[in-house]
């Protein structure tokens, strides 16, 4: 089987640069249209967070089934080691907005004048230099063990050494411990200080197990994406299975998490934390509830079947439904602190999402582009090709 | 009582291929005794997929709705309490409830019904051809019809490698 | 199947189908060795410890406990968390790692899913011998009565109820029918005419006929996706007998999949030290290799260094809620009288398995019985953490107190301790401890000797 190297289609360039034009229009018409610098940073946090979030979880991917031994998943593994690619953007597009008046208008405790006494306790935490040494902190972690693994892993291409299959499996343990902790550090630092008085432990995980669904359905989407354009032919029906598992599994166990979360607050009815809930079921009605139907009921009756599983027929309309799912998650995670009433699905968060997804792709088909396609030379490749699943 | 032989194989890709080989030459095979599930043996045997799985969903969704539905019929028509200053109507709480039952009546539903579908169950009498069927042995039995020679299907196995090859009537 | 030369082989020595058999029954024959005896002895005067202690408890009722008005859980709640911890290893490796196809797990699975249906028995006994009045246990069960009264299905202990024999049943059944191929084995290798019946009839009439292996594999795997969330769910609802309350220390958001994780970690430390004697004294080797023992240990870091972070977040969860008395109640663990156990708990659980970094310690079997035993004090610790050091210091100063175990308590821990080994040995005599017949599926992709063939 050839390398299946490809020079990036000129169409899809186009398509994808055109994307991030439609948002700068939108980022420039909620600037100008009076949108309010609130929601306008909102918006850019939550789409950052969430590229950023779907990013790492391709990089986990790859790690976690590196650590694994498993077999199967290197016929896509490229597709994992390419979404890694976008982690520095998405860094510089972050400390772009935070330095340009985005923290200020986002985060409460970086107002110095009005700080109650809660919000005094947590000073030693929530306080402008720390936080920066933290975002420091995590990029540099993500971006060196991404570049470092992907190095690795281009070089395990060349013979098939031994050597770098042990060193692949090392980068990826230190990448899922360090990811362990940041991944939950940094979601209480971007998300949850936005509401600042509000707490919960379970946090963390849970926003990882949405950006696990998301970032499934996006190497889901990609996957796609690639085979129509008549390459990943070593990818079968039984490596879409496994994906389409994966998607319906770690649906379920979101919906899981989402559960503890929520059943805990709400039998225990404390007021410090019911408050969160109480903001969003009044006010985001219809995005809380339509936030369970689109990422647990409808994967959960669709993915059911093992035909469904296998078929893209099914498969990539549910990714695009879980996607968008996460993001209106995600929505209902940011806007009610961040925004507040005034916030609302319009031209500013389509357009800008859609300008994210453009730049998203535009940087992840590079990278795809840079490499073969079929990690040829892995240790495991060969188990990847025959195997087959039940159910 | 029809007549049958059997005839075994000590491994597994000489029964594959020696089904394959029985079937080129017409002869159906009638049921194969392995001592572990012989991947590609399905299809060897035609089989279809097992409708199993319909009935776990079937009893699965049995299971949730009465136990969700017997919650509420509890706690809002039978004998409304108040606990805590929780809702009569209390879902978050029926969750648990609700999913242990469905889990349950799925696992148990699919569970009787292979054991009835495949006629065993405590106790069940069946008969078996060969001792080590269970141990290393992978056993051939070729219903004998009507019209058939039984020396000519005896030959047919011996051909496609069998060994051990007997006649019962 | 392809299976990569760079794996290790999972069955060692070269073997063939009737020598798999010979070897896993092996166990089964004859009369037991000594060793078998002694242990039985001291098992079983354990579990009389444990009868006397239910006697007392019974007829002198709760007072000859060591609870008090504060302190109202305390032992009994403790040891029927770690015995339902100790009982999520089994259902983990036959049906998680089963959807995740981590083949070493047929080494495991059997003895291990044997293990649960007992641990879950030893956590079952202690809510029953709490009631006081056994006779009236059926009472947690919603049945129609004069009272017209039906059960509170507000309260996550009714939920525990419907969990824990929701997973013994279907744990049982998951177990049983994994197990009839074997016992189809040993009904035909057996010689003499008694142990044929009896094993004629657990047989269920098994054949191995094709279309019922066919049918096997299918419900294997669907109930293996019914057992997968079921394992969580168990966890997660006796996490909401503490975590639904409002005691600072029982109340937060993270405990029930830390509690699932805890459970895996504490599950896999017990299968660890009951296969690394059991491998030795059976002779199974060959089967239960170092490998294997190194992909339990690398389980042990990722659930215990899950864990460790469930701690840490708890704790800054604890300061950064800005709640005084969530504060006080973490600073309280660590440094308060019940300190001691809050750093056995931190040493055992998070950091003796970080040990298991090292290769040379992961491959090393007295380390990892020595290290299997510190995670399973440390998770019965944890338990106690949990539930004695948030309750001993009330809201009201004038409440606060210490608390003791009294022997009938301890008497009925070790009583589940003997129960659990008496049946662990009596299992070891009775059913063949490795499945036969999934060894065999594997025997040629995974066996040594086809390894080596592979490789010429």
């Amino acid at each position: 089987m050839e390398n299946q190297s490809f020079t990036l289609p000129k169409k899809l360039i186009n398509v994808a640069i055109g994307m991030v034009i439609i948002g700068l229009i939108s980022l420039a018409y909620g600037y100008f249209g009076g949108l309010g610098g609130e929601r306008i940073a909102a918006n850019l946090l939550m789409n950052n967070v969430y590229f950023l979030g779907i990013a790492l979880i391709g990089l986990f991917f790859v790690a976690v089934h590196a650590i694994a031994e498993s077999g199967w998943q290197v016929s896509v593994q490229r597709i994992g080691e390419a979404m890694s690619a976008f982690i520095p953007v998405a860094g510089v597009l972050m400390a772009l907005l935070f330095i340009l008046g985005g923290m200020h208008a986002l985060y409460e405790w970086t107002h110095a004048d009005h700080m109650d006494a809660i919000l005094l306790k947590k000073a030693a935490y929530l306080n402008i230099p720390f936080f920066s040494i933290r975002f420091a902190v995590y990029f540099a972690g993500w971006i060196v063990l991404a570049h470092l693994i992907r190095k690795t892993s281009a070089k395990l291409d060349l013979n098939g050494e031994i050597f770098y299959f042990n060193r692949l499996r090392m980068l990826s343990a230190l990448f899922i411990v360090f990811y362990a902790v940041t991944s939950v550090t940094s979601s209480w630092d971007w998300l949850m200080s936005i509401d600042a008085h509000w707490f919960s432990t379970l946090y963390g995980w849970y926003i990882f197990s949405g950006m696990l669904v998301s970032g499934v359905a996006v190497l889901i989407i990609i996957l796609f994406i690639l085979k129509r354009m008549g390459l990943m032919t070593h990818v079968n029906d039984e490596h879409v299975h496994d994906l389409g598992k994966y998607l319906f599994g770690f649906s379920i166990f979101w919906a899981y998490l989402w559960f503890s979360q929520y059943m805990l607050i709400w039998y225990a009815n404390i007021p410090e934390e019911t408050v969160y809930f109480y903001t969003r079921i009044n006010q985001f009605g219809t995005i809380f509830y339509l936030n369970l139907v689109l990422n647990l009921v409808v994967p959960l009756l669709l993915l059911m079947t093992r035909n469904s599983k296998r078929m893209f027929l099914v498969l990539l309309p549910v990714a695009i439904v879980v996607f968008i799912g996460h993001w209106i998650d995600l929505y209902q995670i940011v806007m009610p602190g961040a925004v507040g009433e005034e916030a609302g699905i319009g031209l500013l968060e389509i357009g800008l999402t859609i300008g994210y997804a453009g730049l998203f792709l535009l940087v992840v088909f590079r990278s795809l582009s840079k490499h073969p396609l079929v990690p040829k030379n892995h240790p495991l490749y060969k188990e990847s090709l025959e195997y087959h699943t039940n159910y | 009582m029809n007549k049958y032989i059997t005839a075994y194989y000590n491994d597994e890709e000489d029964l594959l291929k020696g089904i394959k080989q029985l079937k080129s030459k017409g002869i159906d095979v009638a049921d194969v005794m392995t001592p572990f599930p012989v991947h590609g043996l399905d299809k060897a045997l035609g089989f279809r997929r097992s409708r199993l799985t319909r009935v776990a969903f079937i009893g699965g969704a049995i299971g949730g709705l009465t136990g969700f539905l017997f919650q509420a019929w509890v706690f809002t028509k039978a004998y409304p309490l108040n606990f805590g200053g929780k809702p009569f109507f209390a879902v978050p709480s029926f969750i648990p409830v609700t999913f242990e039952m469905t889990v349950l009546f799925a696992a148990f539903s699919m569970v009787i019904a292979f054991f009835i579908r495949s006629n065993i169950g405590p106790g069940a009498k069946t008969i078996i051809h060969d001792e080590r069927s269970t141990d290393d042995r992978f056993l051939l039995v070729v219903d004998i019809q009507e019209d058939e020679e039984v020396k000519q299907v005896e030959k047919a196995l011996a051909e496609a490698g069998a060994l051990g090859i007997q006649f019962k009537a | 199947m392809y299976v990569s030369p760079i794996r290790e082989p999972l069955i060692k020595g070269n073997k063939d189908y009737s020598q798999v058999t010979k070897d896993i029954l092996a166990p089964m024959a004859g009369t037991p060795s000594k060793y078998w005896y002694m242990g039985m002895t001291i098992a079983g005067a354990a579990a009389l410890f444990g009868a006397w202690a239910s006697f007392m408890t019974v007829f002198y009722g709760i007072g000859t406990w060591g609870t008090n008005k504060t302190i109202g859980w305390a032992w009994d709640i403790t040891n029927f968390v770690w015995w339902v911890g100790i009982g999520h290893a089994g259902t983990f490796i036959s049906a998680i790692l089963l959807l995740f196809r981590q083949k070493w797990r047929t080494s495991i699975n059997r003895s291990a899913e044997a293990m649960t249906l007992i641990a879950i028995a030893c956590a079952g006994f202690f809510p029953l011998i709490h009631m006081g009045r056994l006779l009236l246990g059926f009472f947690i069960f919603p049945y129609p009565n004069t009272r017209a009264l039906w059960v509170n299905f507000n309260s996550p202990l009714l939920w525990d109820v419907f969990a824990i024999s929701t997973y013994f049943a279907v744990s049982l059944v998951f177990w049983y029918v994994g197990l009839i191929p074997d016992i189809g084995t040993v009904r035909d290798k057996a010689k003499d005419k008694i142990r044929k019946a009896i094993y004629g009839f657990l047989s269920f009439g098994w054949t191995g006929s094709a279309k019922h292996w066919s049918r096997h594999e299918t419900i294997s795997l669907i109930l293996a996706g019914l057992a997968a969330p079921l394992v969580l769910s168990v966890h997660t609802i006796v996490s909401f007998d503490f975590a639904t309350s409002v005691i600072p220390g029982w109340h937060t958001t993270i405990f029930p999949p830390y509690f699932v994780s805890g459970a895996i970690f504490s599950g896999f430390a017990m299968v660890l030290t009951l296969l690394i004697v059991t491998r030795k004294a059976l002779h199974l080797e060959d089967y239960i290799t170092v490998n294997h023992v190194e992909s339990m240990n690398k389980i042990i870091i990722l659930t215990g260094s899950i864990v460790g972070i469930a701690y840490l977040t708890e704790f800054f969860m604890a300061w950064y809620s800005g709640v005084e008395y969530e504060t006080y109640a973490f600073f309280n663990r660590a440094f308060g009288p019940y300190a001691w156990a809050y750093w056995i708990m931190m040493t055992c659980n998070v950091i003796t398995p970080q040990l298991f970094w090292f290769k040379k310690i992961r491959t090393n079997l007295v380390a990892t019985f020595i290290i299997s035993i510190f995670v399973n004090i440390g998770m019965w610790f944890e338990r106690f953490v949990i539930v004695v050091t948030s309750l001993h210091r009330d809201y009201l100063p004038s409440s606060w107190t210490m608390y003791k175990p009294t022997i009938v308590e301890v008497g009925l821990y070790v009583g589940t301790l003997g129960l659990f080994f008496t049946l662990f040995l009596l299992f070891i005599r009775v059913f063949p401890v490795i499945a036969i017949a999934e060894i065999k599926s594997v025997l040629k992709s995974s066996g040594e000797h086809q390894k080596h063939a592979d490789h010429e």
